[in-house]
């Protein structure tokens, strides 16, 4: 430990984890973008509320900046160390702290994975119900800092709903203590939503005290197999009026190609350009009855050509596989990432948009589209030709973005629906925010992060 | 050759079972049910059967209430060409049930039935083996693999890879004969929504139990039901050390 910030900052906080090693420095450096070296100047793993003050009081007296860091399972590069800034990870900071059955509360730290989360809430007979496919490796934490939203936001909204309580520590290293857990406070500005999905650029959040909700009724899976896009929001408004539902995702024949080339299992034959999966509550025949006669309906309006549906958890969750798989069958492919939103009523429109501009910017490239329909989001994955180098690629997809957002933009929609702006999407920001809005944003940064040391560069410059 | 297929339903796999308060049976109402996961691959057996050319015919075969369609239509659905189902409100015991089998066996003259090794609510493991015996045929119980071919089929010869204690054993059968499936036999195909609506014209036979003739005689009697007692919570220890200390008191090492 050569660097004398570095011996300082160990001799500060004489239990603090610190890693130094290349091997170390480039796993904790970047996410699940591959765009930027990764080149922190170290990672601090701190196991205590007081030990992240310490960092942040140290960073503050030496300049340092901090990136603050959970499962690294961003999309957006929100959690990338590219420029000598000390990483702090959550990490270790992984215990549950409590569950108060009054309250349907469970409070836990901030580095805590999602799935554990989800399986904390079970063993109280309770849900905590965001979920989504990193769940395994993404952190509570990174989950709030980008108001994580994933495949039951239909049903249950995003973590913003979900959130009690925040502790917080800001870029001055003082500790806040956002509504304790309250139902009701109604006593001025409420920072706990602030700190939702403000990107790691307020506050590094330690503890997080989640709301809980009673399991859903049984379920039943059903992928469909669509004939044209105009159909996908079609069978929605038919499904959703019907039954009631909890998710209801789409993708496409290529979306398709890639998660059985990954070794998911095909549940239908024959070729159909677009998919659905969706689960709805069916707890009794009736319901299912009321499903079968809702696929009838749309099969005579020729919105549908086939189905599938699932006879036991095994096959409803192969069947959630063709979906959830999409990303980590991708990912070789070294994709450029659209994560973009608009109103559910603007979807056919901006759809038929998107596929025109797409095919018309995009002629030699393959592109998969696939994402949470019912909600309005759309996940459009540009895939890197082999033969092309990473740059001139990525320039390329960089000039169609911004039509993009110019789209984006007078459909009044979002450049990003749920990954955050990060590194990836900081140029775009101007096209779904206004001049005035980003001025406040900056304005509010100043507040709590008086020094700018809060993962700077991401969000805005 | 025609296969028979024993189909039962029963509170979905994935349902937390509860005791009714009084302890007098579990909680069904409103609670989801499905058909018993090793019948879901004993059909499908059949199904991969007929589909190499053995069988010609496969019949699913349920017993219960008159509300049993629906689960009945899903058999046909996932690719049965009938259904029986014989209709009872009383709770059928494993004997019942092989006695029922008996006489459909006497009516249907099939080459093959093939069950459930056993149905996840009461987990008896019993009508399989009762069947064959009341039947005075060979069994393949706890089957993993299947070897019939067209030539073999009409040697009337099967052979069966079994799931024992000891590993897996290979026996060879003469048909007609009983078949109970294990969960590695085989992965059950999903369910094509049009093929739910097609199910609608495929026939399925009422049977009232009455008419069998069959004495439901009831031997087994439950007193109640209870649920399992909940596992107490672990105890953490710091160390390796403190591990074996913890073993040592307990008398485990
Ligand atoms: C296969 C796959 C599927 C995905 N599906 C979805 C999906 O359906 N919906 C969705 O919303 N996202 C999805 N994502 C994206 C990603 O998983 C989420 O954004 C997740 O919430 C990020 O959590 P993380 O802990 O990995 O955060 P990181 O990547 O570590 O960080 C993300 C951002 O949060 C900040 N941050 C992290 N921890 C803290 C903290 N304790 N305090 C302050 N700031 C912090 C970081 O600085 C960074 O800006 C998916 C990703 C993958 C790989
Ligand atoms: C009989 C009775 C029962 C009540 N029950 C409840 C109850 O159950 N729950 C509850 O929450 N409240 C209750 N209240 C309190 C009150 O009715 C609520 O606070 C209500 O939301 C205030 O609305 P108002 O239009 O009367 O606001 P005002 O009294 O006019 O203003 C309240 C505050 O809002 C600001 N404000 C008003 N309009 C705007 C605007 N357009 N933009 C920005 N700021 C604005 C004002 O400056 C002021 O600070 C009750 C009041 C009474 C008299």
């Amino acid at each position: 430990m050569t660097d004398p910030r570095l011996a300082s900052l160990a001799e500060q906080l004489p239990g603090l984890r610190l890693f130094t090693a290349p091997a170390e420095l480039e796993h904790y450096g970047r996410d699940w973008t591959r765009r930027w070296t990764p080149a922190p100047l170290a990672v601090a793993l701190p196991t205590s509320v007081e030990e992240v003050q310490g960092i942040v009081r140290w960073a503050n007296e030496h300049g340092v900046a901090l990136v603050p860091s959970g499962g690294r399972t961003g999309l957006s590069g929100g959690a990338v160390a590219a420029n000598g800034e000390l990483v702090l990870s959550l990490e270790r900071m992984n215990r549950v702290l409590g569950f108060d059955p009054a309250d349907r509360t469970l409070t836990v730290e901030a580095g805590m994975p999602l799935q554990a989360v989800q399986e904390a809430a079970k063993a109280q007979g309770l849900i905590y119900p965001v979920d989504f496919a990193a769940r395994g490796s993404c952190s509570i934490g990174g989950n709030i800092a980008t108001n994580a939203g994933g495949i039951r936001v239909i049903r249950y909204g995003n973590t913003r709903e979900w959130i009690a309580g925040l502790k917080v520590v800001a870029g001055n290293g003082e500790l806040l203590e956002l509504n304790r857990a309250l139902v009701k406070n109604s006593s001025g500005y409420d920072f706990r939503q602030l700190l939702i999905g403000s990107e790691g650029t307020l506050g590094v959040v330690v503890e997080a005290t989640l709301r809980l909700t009673d399991p859903p009724p049984p379920s039943q899976v059903m992928l469909l197999a669509l004939p044209h896009m105009d159909a996908l929001m079609e069978v929605f408004a038919l499904f959703r009026s019907r039954l009631s539902l909890q998710a209801f995702e789409f993708f496409t024949d290529v979306a398709l190609r890639h998660v059985l080339a990954h070794g998911a299992q095909r549940a239908l034959d024959g070729e159909h350009p677009y998919y659905v999966v969706t689960e709805f509550d069916a707890a009794d025949e009736r319901a299912q009855e009321a499903a079968l006669a809702a696929f009838e309906h749309a099969v005579e309006q020729g919105w549908i050509e086939d189905g599938a549906i699932a006879q036991s958890e095994a096959q409803a969750a192969a069947l959630w596989r063709l979906r959830e798989g999409i990303t980590e069958s991708l990912a070789a492919h070294k994709p450029y990432k659209n994560d973009v939103s608009v109103r559910i009523g603007a979807v056919p429109a901006f759809l038929h948009e998107m596929q025109a501009l797409l095919g018309r910017e995009y002629p030699h490239f393959e592109v998969v589209w696939f994402g949470h329909i019912g909600d309005g989001n759309l996940h459009i994955n540009v895939l890197k030709p082999a033969d092309l180098a990473d740059a001139d690629f990525i320039a390329q997809c960089e000039h169609v973005t911004k039509l993009l957002a110019a789209t984006l933009k007078a459909h009044g929609g979002s450049i990003s629906a749920e990954h955050g702006i990060g590194l990836v999407k900081k140029p775009y920001l101007g096209s779904t925010r206004s001049e005035a809005e980003v001025a406040l944003m900056r304005g509010v940064r100043q507040v709590f992060d008086p020094k700018g040391l809060l993962n700077p560069g991401k969000l805005f410059d | 050759m025609k296969i028979l297929v024993g189909y039962k339903r029963v509170v979905d796999y994935n349902v937390r079972i509860q005791v009714k308060p009084d302890g007098t049976g579990v909680v069904t109402d409103g609670v989801k049910l499905s058909a018993n996961p090793f019948d879901d691959i004993a059909l499908e057996e059949a199904l991969r059967l007929r589909e190499k050319g053995v069988a010609t015919e496969v019949v699913v075969v349920a017993i219960g209430p008159a509300d049993l369609t629906a689960h009945l239509r899903n058999g046909l659905a996932m690719g049965a060409n009938r259904a029986i189902h014989v209709v009872t409100d009383a709770a059928v015991q494993p004997l019942t049930a092989a006695r029922v089998f008996q006489r459909l066996v006497e009516k249907e003259q099939p080459g093959l039935v093939i069950t459930g090794k056993q149905a996840i609510d009461d987990d008896a493991n019993q009508t399989g083996q009762m069947l064959a015996t009341l039947w005075d045929r060979p069994q393949a119980t706890f089957a993993s693999k299947v070897d019939i071919s067209v030539e073999s089929g009409a040697d009337g010869k099967a052979t069966v890879t079994r799931e024992v204690d000891a590993g897996l054993e290979v026996i060879e059968v003469e048909l007609p004969a009983v078949i109970t499936t294990d969960l590695r036999l085989n992965e059950p195909r999903f369910i094509k929504l049009p093929d739910i609506m097609k199910a609608k014209a495929k026939p399925i036979d009422t049977i009232e139990f009455a008419s069998l003739g069959i004495e439901a005689n009831d031997h087994l009697k439950t007193t109640h039901y209870a649920a399992p007692p909940k596992r107490s919570r672990g105890v953490m220890v710091k160390d390796a050390t403190e591990l074996v200390a913890a073993l040592k008191q307990k008398g485990l090492l």
